[in-house]
């Protein structure tokens, strides 16, 4: 933690950045901190409740932050593919950020914690995360720490929908985003939903229909998930900003799968490496096209 | 009296429509039940077409166009390839049978194959039967609130 | 005198399955895999009467529900016939929601019959009949009801209120409709009794303890603070989301659209709303008059804490404290009037 301060310290104190998002403790648990002066750098925390992904404030869409200046943001290995994702899209310029890259050993479930981690409160994006430490990064600070205890609830609720026959995966669903009253908290927080108009919004004519009603809600959160497909980092930050309590990130994580199975693609910390919508290979498999 | 299916499909403008054409030229019987929607190429296929087909009535689709190599943009039927097998996964995933959708490359000279595509998905949609599944998607009746 | 009668839970259960079967929709806190919510209830085993705690989303579905057709079009030839929904609404009975709920649709009465009598939200308000159940206590350290002139204990809004004893609960009738319901049901309550008033004191003491608020001082600094500074540094976290909006008892925005079936016919609806969405006040020359998170979080809490109650005497909020618990951004909105309430001066 010293590591993380005495740095913030520094990139403040030089003016390299106008500020430090990173995390601090607030009243209800580890929340997302504007550091902008060298004399609050000791409000800057790390633990494993430092879920939320702070990458979504790089997002193009807020000028209040863009006005801000030059940001420094604390990233996990999870966070950096999101800002891979935002500089493979030409949303971020690599000198416009400084990464601090932040070794991480798995978060719990909740920024509200406890901070104990184990296979009970580790969150489900944890389980398929390989990185311990971001590539992408200016600047890597924290101890060495051992891989997160395994356990997904997720794969474990996508195990057991892939076993039903489609009826009753229907019924889950229609059921899940019938609570759904489009609060649009699942786009808000998604770093990399930045479009300045998004499909939902367009009317004339409206392909997705803006009402909270279970027939617009499926057009959405599969529009959603479709254009967050090999794109996505899996983050599952949707599912914990949801006010229904609906498994938003499942979605996520069947797009990809299908991109890793098909096109052998799995969103990395790397913006050089091209996404695989947008390109294409001769030789994809067509199997279900006659 | 059998159920009969509402088709719609979604064709590229040289090839399949071409091909679809030329069955008809051809005056080759086919079922009746495919309402054709006319597009450049099936890169220009938006998801968001299938499910407002299915959001008003359709019981099944079909999607075609060029075959590999022979798109007439270059390219767009490799973007289309890509995008329908990750969205077919999806609707998959929220148990939407695939079976409902029918994907192919039908040529401009393929009017046979073209005549086998549309009565194949008529048989399979009919077997089927109604998707009134989508169709009990309309949204609660007056005067009743939902509750969440 | 009102009446206050006890009832155990078993015929709590019964009280459930005997509005059923007489037709009325039952509503009241259940606990699924989703978490603790309102829901449409047929068995009274399935209600969640805890001492503490409330649902993540608000009573307010049940009177306005997130989407509501006004009307329905038909366009015959170049005539359009327009038909509105059946103001027939279904007989509800809430058990066992927070006081802090109740109050809240009282408190919207108020602008729903401002410019225009809402008569979809007075219909629903007049079908419904509302048992709150007391809290033990706050919560945790977000709720602050006191704060905002209610209690864990409060009857506004509320045609009974039900008191945890030992044994079950003691139901104390506010409205008339209470006690028809507890005399319709008399064979289910057993003699008159009063509840603990020392351990209700309690409860409101220890919910006192998370926030102490002057309402009208806040307000009339937010009035003559409109530019302030404060708002930067705190809504930088914002992530406009909206989440806080959808589970409040008292956030009513909402927006009107026109869903086509098909060329011939279609829907008007009102969908909920947020100020916090940018596209909230996006005109449609492309101004916005809020155009960042800035002056669109202020906004939230100018309107809850400074337009409203200067335009209708009440403080558009319940200090239910789900916008905190439910924000991804982790905002606080006790420490947000701990902070405003510092810079009015003074104890509150």
């Amino acid at each position: 933690m010293n590591e993380l301060r005495d740095l913030a310290r520094r990139l403040l104190g030089d003016g390299t950045v106008k500020a430090v998002v990173g995390y601090e403790e607030g009243p209800r648990g580890v929340r997302p901190v504007f550091v902008t002066r060298p004399e609050d750098a000791d409000q800057l925390i790390f633990d494993p409740r430092a879920v939320q992904n702070l990458v979504t404030f790089l997002n193009p869409r807020r000028p209040h932050v863009k006005r801000l200046g030059k940001l420094a943001v604390v990233v996990k290995a999870c966070d950096a593919r999101a800002a891979a994702g935002l500089l493979r899209e030409s949303q971020l310029r690599r000198d416009e950020v400084v990464l601090i890259g932040v070794r991480c050993g798995g978060v719990v479930q909740s920024p509200e914690g406890p901070a104990t981690l184990n296979e009970e409160t580790v969150a489900p994006r944890c389980g398929t995360c390989a990185q311990r430490v971001p590539t992408l990064a200016d600047h890597v600070v924290g101890p060495e720490l051992p891989a997160p205890p395994v356990q997904s609830s997720e794969d474990e609720m996508m195990a057991r929908l892939d076993g039903r026959p489609h009826a009753e995966r229907w019924d889950f669903w229609m059921a899940e985003l019938e609570r759904c009253v489009r609060c649009n908290a699942c786009r808000e927080v998604c770093p990399l939903c930045f479009c300045e108009r998004c499909v939902q919004d367009k009317s004339e004519p409206q392909w997705i229909e803006s009402s909270p009603h279970v027939r617009g809600n499926l057009a959405w959160h599969l529009t959603r998930a479709l254009h967050l497909a090999g794109r996505c980092s899996t983050c599952g930050e949707c599912t914990r900003a949801c006010p229904a309590g609906i498994p938003l990130n499942l979605l996520n994580r069947q797009a990809a799968r299908t991109v890793a199975a098909r096109f052998g693609y799995v969103v990395g910390d790397d913006p050089g490496v091209a996404a695989p919508v947008g390109t294409f290979r001769q030789d994809d498999a067509e199997e279900f096209i006659r | 009296m059998s159920f009969e299916p509402k088709i719609t499909a979604f064709v590229c403008n040289w090839c399949t429509y071409t091909g679809a054409d030329l069955a008809g030229t051809s005056r080759l019987q086919m079922a009746s039940n495919v309402r054709i929607i006319r597009l450049p190429c099936t890169g220009r296929i938006d998801p968001l077409f299938l499910l407002k087909a299915f959001e008003r009535g359709a019981d099944g689709i079909i999607v075609s166009g060029c075959h590999p190599a022979d798109c007439h943009y270059n390219a767009g039927n490799y973007h289309a390839r890509r995008r329908f097998a990750i969205f077919r996964e999806l609707l998959d995933f929220v148990g939407l049978d695939p079976a409902r959708i029918t994907f192919s490359w039908v040529s401009a000279s393929e009017g046979n194959k073209w005549r086998e595509v549309v009565n194949d998905t008529v048989e399979r949609v009919r077997a089927l039967g109604p998707f009134t599944a989508y169709r009990e998607l309309t949204p609660p009746a007056a005067g009743l609130g939902g509750v969440r | 005198m009102s009446t206050t009668a006890p009832i155990t839970k078993a015929n709590l259960a019964n009280l459930v399955a005997r509005l059923v079967a007489g037709g009325a929709r039952v509503v009241a806190p259940v606990r699924k895999t989703d978490g603790l919510r309102y829901r449409e209830v047929t068995d009274g085993a399935e209600i969640v009467l805890e001492p503490r705690g409330l649902p993540d989303m608000s009573l307010k579905a049940v009177v306005f529900p997130p989407t509501e057709p006004l009307t329905s079009y038909e366009r015959k030839g170049r005539d359009v016939a327009l038909t509105a929904p059946p103001l027939i609404f279904q007989p509800t009975v809430v058990l066992g929601s927070r006081p802090c709920d109740a109050a809240g649709l009282e408190i919207l009465d108020r602008v729903m019959n401002w410019d225009l009598r809402d008569e979809l939200w007075f219909g629903r308000r007049r079908a419904t009949t509302i048992v709150s159940l007391a809290c033990a206590g706050p919560a945790d350290r977000s709720c602050f009801c006191t704060a905002v002139g209610l209690a864990p204990d409060a009857t506004r809004g509320s045609d009974a209120l039900l008191v945890p004893v030992n044994g079950g609960f003691v139901l104390e009738a506010v409205t008339d409709a209470g006690e028809a319901l507890v005399k319709g049901n008399h064979d289910l309550f057993g003699v008159p009794a009063q509840a603990d008033a020392e351990v209700r004191q309690q409860a409101r003491q220890a919910v006192a303890a998370n926030l102490s608020l002057d309402p009208p001082a806040v307000q009339a600094w937010l009035s003559a603070h409109f530019e302030d500074p404060l708002w930067d540094p705190i809504a930088l976290r914002c992530h406009g989301c909206g989440a806080c909006a959808s589970v409040c008892p008292t956030c009513h925005c909402f927006d009107v659209v026109d869903e086509p079936e098909d060329l011939a016919h279609g829907t008007r609806r009102r969908n909920w709303d947020t100020c916090q969405a940018a596209k909230f006040t996006l005109h449609a020359s492309g101004h916005n008059p809020r155009a960042d998170q800035n002056v669109r979080f202020r906004q939230r809490v100018m309107h809850k804490f400074e337009i409203y109650p200067e335009r209708f005497g009440q403080v558009l909020c319940t200090g239910c404290g789900r916008c905190s618990r439910t924000c991804p951004g982790g905002q606080d909105l006790p420490e947000i009037l701990a902070a405003i309430q510092a810079r009015v001066g003074g104890a509150a």
